[in-house]
């Protein structure tokens, strides 16, 4: 059972699976959001959770002082991924009813004093945050690491915990990419999100019909190529950033088959059967003119379906077609994983004389 | 509509949540409470209260043994004094109080006097500086005139109240000893008593500063403990060692001794961890010592983390064994330390540390652990296929292969090398093959075809040598008997002498043992133990000048000793397929293997076998150990050992050695008892095996060696810490690398150090080589220069040999001014005219007297050279004058036994007195001093040559 789990924990099959288990998830989520359900899952959990820790290499790992906030935080995201699914599936049945949403009653609408309701609260949770703090830094220290050696690194060399999901992405892009590109979207898109998405529904409620397309691609974005991430950079991986299964010793001397090819030298060498050109555009023609399809070809595509034309009409041209980019750049992440594990690919587009790879 | 819960603008019930904030306001409070707690309590305070206990427990045993010491009578007797004189002095009561009253009065008329003078002193200053101003910067005449007369003024009312104060101390000081002799009697018991009780009353006042009172607590009290606490963290902060911050190095903090709090006080040996003093406090941690705690830290030598006082783990304390380890875990919760590049050493490894700061030495005084690996290091030779910064100078530790086919048969070398111990099983040399790793069918085909090719190659470049003299054969039983008498012991372990080989240890040279059978040509052993350099140029073995008797006798011996199971084996032919297949190998790391395959065809099969023979000698680095043509200037096979002391553990591989103990002294000690484990489980190809031959060593062996391996580090030690040896220690440094290489430790004591044959002689050591005591004060500079190139006896009653050394004058000479500086003493001090002046008679009487103090003392008898024809049984004394240095000869004279306590020369002193009282009126120093003269004028101007030359 354990060599099972720790084969499944690998990225080429946990990724598609927590993938799977995200879709079906949304498209039940009137399932997932019942508090029966969170009961059976909370009931199912804890034993499972028991025998997981009470293996000795996984309890090490859990207990790593720096591995802590990964815990507490995948319990938290899963309450509070748990609780707006069950407030929107209430107010969904209630709407589809013909009712108003719960917080649209009048009870819920009354205007009550920011003191004491906001500004007292508030004191509550920080002094709970601060004894939170206080017990959790005299529980678990803090201890220093070995002096820094620039020539004795130490493995695996982790980045802080909040960090570990681009670290993740490491693996599949390039540091350009991986390091500055996609994290700048990432900022900007986050940021873009108010002046894009201007459907007025769902505000002030909790709801998810209302707008099913935007909770889903932001909820693919921070469960699966987020928090997913950081949970694989966090527990699953061990020195030389090798995968290790959960229930897996950290053996120093691991080795993974990774040998990449670039999509140019599938092109022409494999097969055609002709040596690299010389001029590197040249060289690098099919990556760049897939990428161009994908960044380019793609936008008016989407556009003809249903949806598309629907989303088009409502937020026009220039919204559209910034949507759309960002969904297609968060979309890369998947796309490129997958293609390393089916084809072993390394970059589609190689320009490394440029700096520039893809 | 629901009924509204709560009055209207309001979310919650204000009531709950009062009480909610109630109860988070409690709750914050106990969580400060716990950080202040937890701050506060701190293992190491616990420990220094237990310290305080048991300093407490010992003063209160010093004062108990210090009131014993006390006379009880003479304390009482001294008591009853007192009270009487207190009595006497009650009845003279009414006379000291008015004495009292008129000093008391008189005090106060003195106060009022200071206030005076002190106003008018100040007055007359300000007043001076006035006038001095106005006289100098031309203020008119008037002015000055009135300011000097008042200035004169001042000084002169200060002068009377000065006047008057001299009147009234005059007064004060005769009332005051009026009262003193009244009460001169009880002040004078008081004094008696005081003195007395004087030690107990300081042990007592030490003890209550130990004592549990309110300024205690208070003082370490929690919030009032940032003050003045007496429960704090003591540290040493030393510049002779560093500590790594973090790209920083700075001066090396340790806070060992906030727990370890005696270690630098006698008196607490028996006391349990960490409340003991330090095992040696001459050596180490004493301030008196040679390396005091405030100079050189504690972490300098022991390694781990010295500013770290969190707990017992903190510090990464390591336990020497299993056993050490499982009680630590159940007393002090230790596991491995987080992330520490270098946890304190095991116990037994410390010595290891002394290394990183004593430089170029050949060992380091007080160390013996860490000599005894170093001197195991340079028998088995590791420095010569590991480079090691230092040891360049040292020998190759194998034979020279230059000429060896004149020496051993082809079948005999083959033999040999497969397996060394397989000869016999003392035999230096590790073994490369049937190991643990290539022991299987493949590799032995291929490694026998090596071999083969090995020695055809070191055939092929063996030069031609043709011995100097022939062996007619002699008598073996006295050849047995020469050899276990003329030293042969102090390099050699011999066959026939198992007891006493075991006993000496002697490591030097090969073990004689079934030379018969590996010996090709007697002619050869003949000439070699005559002139061990007619065969080898570069051999460190010395002539012992054997006469041609001796040395027939010595080969018959040697060579009847065989070994005829081995003698018998012939060794197996290389299988040509295989030879070709390690070579097309070899080819191929750079041609195609089609291409090697037709390079490797076109050879012949003597080409061919030289071919691998020269590979195979570099794969396995026989050259390192073994001069060998061909291979000149090569870097050693092995990887450097410099720094290995502090290479990364993460650059060590344990492989699939799980059972090795996961740490840098854990895998060298496993890696030298079975160099070849780390390939169990491994699929490596044969190239590939690993080449480091097997010692077999043992635990002990391993485990000393690793010693000092762990003090090769690459450690950044400032100019203060680091030993720099003065011009005395300089030049012994450079005599010791000589003394070391030509072995005269073998048979000589070095000043207490070796001196293996000695252990044959048990407690006759006067029959041994003599010990070297001092020597450079000893001897005089040219007679030891002479010696070491023209070896003469002087021990006449000695049956063991010094040998005569190939030495250029060089090194005799730094082998003299060596042992002169190891003595600190300066060369040809001998020489001084004012020496001379000392050794002159005075008168001719004197002269006369001490010629007959020297036949009172009959010297002449054992000392009988030039004074009788008996044979001798003590040194000829007319070397003295060109041997010895007058001053030590007197210091000999005046107690033999204080240098040698072996000898059988007499102390005719003893305790200063004279044996012989009617010379020189009996004045031990006279008489020695007249003696010391008298050899000096009576001996050789220059000594005669020997009668070998």
């Amino acid at each position: 059972m354990k060599s099972l789990i720790n084969t499944l924990a690998d990225p080429i099959y946990s990724f598609p699976l927590f993938t799977l288990l995200f879709c079906l998830g949304i498209r039940y989520y009137t399932t997932v959001g019942s508090k029966k359900f969170a009961l059976l899952s909370l009931v199912l959990c804890l034993p499972v959770a028991g025998w997981f820790l009470a293996d000795e290499q996984f309890i090490k790992i859990i207990l790593w002082p720096d591995n802590i906030p990964i815990s507490i935080l995948i319990i938290l995201i899963a309450v509070f991924t748990w609780l707006p699914l069950h407030k929107a599936a209430i107010n969904d049945s209630r709407i589809a009813a013909g009712n108003p949403p719960l917080e649209a009653l009048p009870q819920n609408r009354e205007k009550v004093w920011v003191w004491p309701n906001l500004v007292y609260t508030e004191l509550f949770a920080l002094i709970m945050g601060t004894i939170f703090l206080i017990v959790w830094a005299i529980l678990f220290k803090a201890p220093l690491e070995e002096p820094a050696n620039p020539t004795w690194a130490p493995n695996p060399a982790k980045a802080p915990w909040y960090f570990l999901g681009l670290q993740e992405m490491l693996v599949y892009f390039d540091p350009w990419m991986a390091g500055v590109v996609l994290p700048g979207l990432i900022i900007v898109g986050l940021m873009a999100i108010p002046y894009i998405d201007t459907n007025p529904k769902g505000n002030g409620y909790y709801c998810f019909q209302d707008r099913k397309l935007a909770i889903t691609l932001f909820l693919f974005g921070w469960l699966v190529l987020w928090i997913y991430l950081i949970i694989v950079g966090t527990f699953l991986r061990g020195p030389n950033w090798t995968f290790y299964g959960p229930f897996e010793y950290w053996d120093h001397h691991k080795v993974v088959a990774a040998y990449n090819v670039n999509l140019s030298e599938f092109f022409w060498i494999k097969w055609f059967n002709a040596p690299l050109p010389e001029n590197i555009l040249f060289r690098e023609i099919p990556g760049i003119l897939l990428t161009l399809v994908y960044l380019l070809a793609l936008p008016p595509l989407i556009a003809k379906t249903a949806l598309g034309r629907d989303m088009l009409e409502k937020t026009g041209l220039v919204r559209f077609s910034i949507a759309v980019f960002l969904a297609l750049s968060m979309a890369s992440l998947p796309i490129k994983m997958v293609l390393r594990w089916l084809f072993d690919l390394k970059y589609i587009i190689a320009l490394p004389e440029l700096e520039l790879n893809l | 509509m629901p009924p509204k819960k709560h009055e209207s603008g309001m979310a919650y019930n204000m009531v709950r949540l009062n009480r909610l904030f109630a109860f988070l306001s409690f709750f914050l409070l106990a969580t400060v409470l716990w950080v202040f707690l937890d701050d506060y309590i701190r293992p190491w305070k616990i420990v220094q209260l237990e310290a305080r206990q048991i300093e407490r427990k010992k003063l209160d045993e010093q004062i108990a043994e210090e009131e014993e010491t006390i006379d009880g009578d003479k304390l009482q007797g001294l008591e009853r004094e007192l009270h009487e004189a207190r009595a006497q002095l009650a009845q003279r009561t009414g006379e000291r109080e008015e004495i009292s009253d008129s000093l008391r009065e008189i005090q106060k008329e003195i106060t009022a006097e200071t206030i005076t003078g002190g106003r008018l002193n100040a007055l007359s200053a300000d007043q001076n500086y006035r006038y001095e101003q106005a006289q100098g910067h031309g203020a008119n005449r008037a002015q000055v005139e009135r300011l000097r007369r008042d200035l004169l003024e001042y000084r002169r009312q200060f002068a009377q109240s000065r006047e008057r104060m001299k009147g009234l101390e005059g007064r004060q000081k005769s009332l005051r000893s009026q009262l003193a002799e009244i009460s001169a009697q009880e002040t004078e018991a008081q004094r008696a008593l005081d003195e007395m009780l004087r030690r107990k009353n300081l042990l007592e006042l030490a003890r209550n500063k130990t004592n549990s009172d309110i300024v205690f607590f208070v003082r370490n009290a929690p919030f009032f403990d940032f003050m003045d606490p007496t429960l704090r963290i003591e540290q040493l902060v030393v510049d002779t060692a560093l500590d790594d911050r973090y790209f920083q190095h700075v001066p090396k903090v340790d806070r060992c001794i906030t727990c370890h709090t005696f270690i630098d006080r006698p008196g607490y040996e028996n006391e349990p961890n960490p409340h003991r003093t330090h095992p040696n406090l001459d050596l180490m941690v004493g301030a008196e010592g040679h390396h005091p705690m405030k100079q050189f830290g504690c972490t300098s030598c022991h390694g781990g983390e010295g500013h770290r006082v969190n707990d017992f783990v903190a510090a990464a304390h390591t336990p020497q064994n299993e056993e050490q380890k499982a009680r630590w875990v159940a007393q002090y919760n230790w596991h491995e330390p987080h992330k520490i590049p270098q946890p304190m050493y095991k116990l037994q490894y410390t010595e290891s540390q002394c290394l990183k700061c004593h430089q170029g030495v050949e060992y380091v005084p007080e160390a013996p652990k860490l000599n005894a690996g170093i001197q195991m290091m340079e028998e088995y030779g590791c420095y010569a296929c590991h480079r090691i910064e230092g040891w360049e100078h040292k020998r190759r530790p194998g034979p020279s292969l230059q000429r060896i086919a004149s020496k051993v048969t082809k079948e005999f070398f083959k033999n040999w090398v497969w397996s060394p111990k397989g000869f016999n099983k003392q035999a230096l040399m590790p073994s490369f093959f049937m190991q643990s790793n290539n022991r299987d069918e493949e590799s032995v085909a291929k490694n026998i075809a090596e071999v083969n090719a090995m020695a055809q190659y070191v055939w092929d470049k063996s030069q031609d040598y043709s011995p100097l003299d022939t062996y007619t054969g002699g008598d073996g039983a006295r050849g047995k008997e020469l050899v276990g008498q003329i030293g042969c012991m102090g390099c050699h372990g011999v066959e026939g002498f198992e007891g006493e080989s075991r006993q000496v240890g002697a490591r030097a040279g090969p073990y004689l043992g079934n030379l018969g059978s590996k010996i090709k040509d007697p002619n050869w052993l003949i000439t070699w133990l005559k002139r061990p350099d007619h065969y080898d140029p570069e051999t460190i073995m010395p002539s012992f000048r054997l006469t041609d008797a001796e040395a027939q006798d010595i080969a018959t011996y040697l060579l009847s000793l065989k070994n005829p199971g081995f003698e018998s084996l012939v060794f197996e032919e290389t299988d040509e397929a295989v030879r070709d297949e390690l070579l097309i190998d070899y080819l191929a790391a750079f041609d195609t293997r089609e291409e090697a395959t037709r390079k490797v065809l076109a050879m012949g099969p003597h080409e061919k076998d030289l071919e691998l023979g020269r590979r195979s000698i570099g794969k396995y680095g026989c050259y390192s150990c073994h001069a060998i043509e061909g291979f000149d200037g090569l870097p050693p096979v092995g990887p450097e050992l410099t720094e290995e002391g502090t290479k990364p553990l993460t650059q060590f591989a344990f492989n699939l050695q799980h059972t090795v103990e996961h740490s840098r002294d854990g895998w060298i000690k496993a890696h030298l008892e079975n160099p070849r484990r780390w390939d169990d489980g491994l699929q490596k190809d044969f190239k590939d095996l690993t080449k480091m031959p097997n010692f077999n060593f043992t635990q002990a062996q391993a485990e000393s060696l690793t010693l000092v391996l762990l003090g090769f580090v690459g450690e950044e030690i400032p100019l203060k810490g680091q030993k720099r040896l003065d011009e005395y220690e300089q030049l012994w440094a450079q005599g010791q690398r000589l003394v070391n290489k030509f072995n005269c430790y073998g048979c000589h004591q070095v000043d207490g150090m070796r001196g293996e044959i000695l252990a044959m002689y048990g407690d006759d050591l006067n029959a041994a080589p003599p010990r070297l005591v001092d020597q450079g004060r000893r001897v005089q500079t040219d007679w030891f220069y002479h010696f070491l190139e023209d070896v003469h006896p002087i021990r006449p009653w000695l049956q063991v040999r010094m040998p005569s050394f190939k030495l250029t004058p060089e090194e005799r000479n730094t082998i003299v001014s060596g042992f002169q500086g190891k003595s600190q003493q300066q060369t040809f001090v001998e020489l001084r005219p004012e020496l001379n002046d000392a050794l002159a008679w005075i008168s001719p009487e004197e002269e006369a007297e001490a010629g007959r103090l020297f036949n009172a003392l009959v010297c002449a008898s054992c000392h009988t050279q030039g004074y009788n024809s008996d044979p001798p049984l003590a040194p000829d004394l007319r070397m003295t004058k060109r041997k010895l240095r007058p001053e030590w000869t007197k210091v000999w004279l005046s107690n033999p036994q204080a240098i040698y306590p072996e000898t059988s020369m007499p102390n005719f002193w003893e305790n200063g007195e004279s044996l012989a009282p009617d010379y020189f009126g009996g004045d031990a120093q006279k008489q020695q001093d007249a003696l010391v003269k008298y050899l000096y004028h009576r001996g050789w101007e220059k000594i005669p040559l020997s009668q070998n030359d």
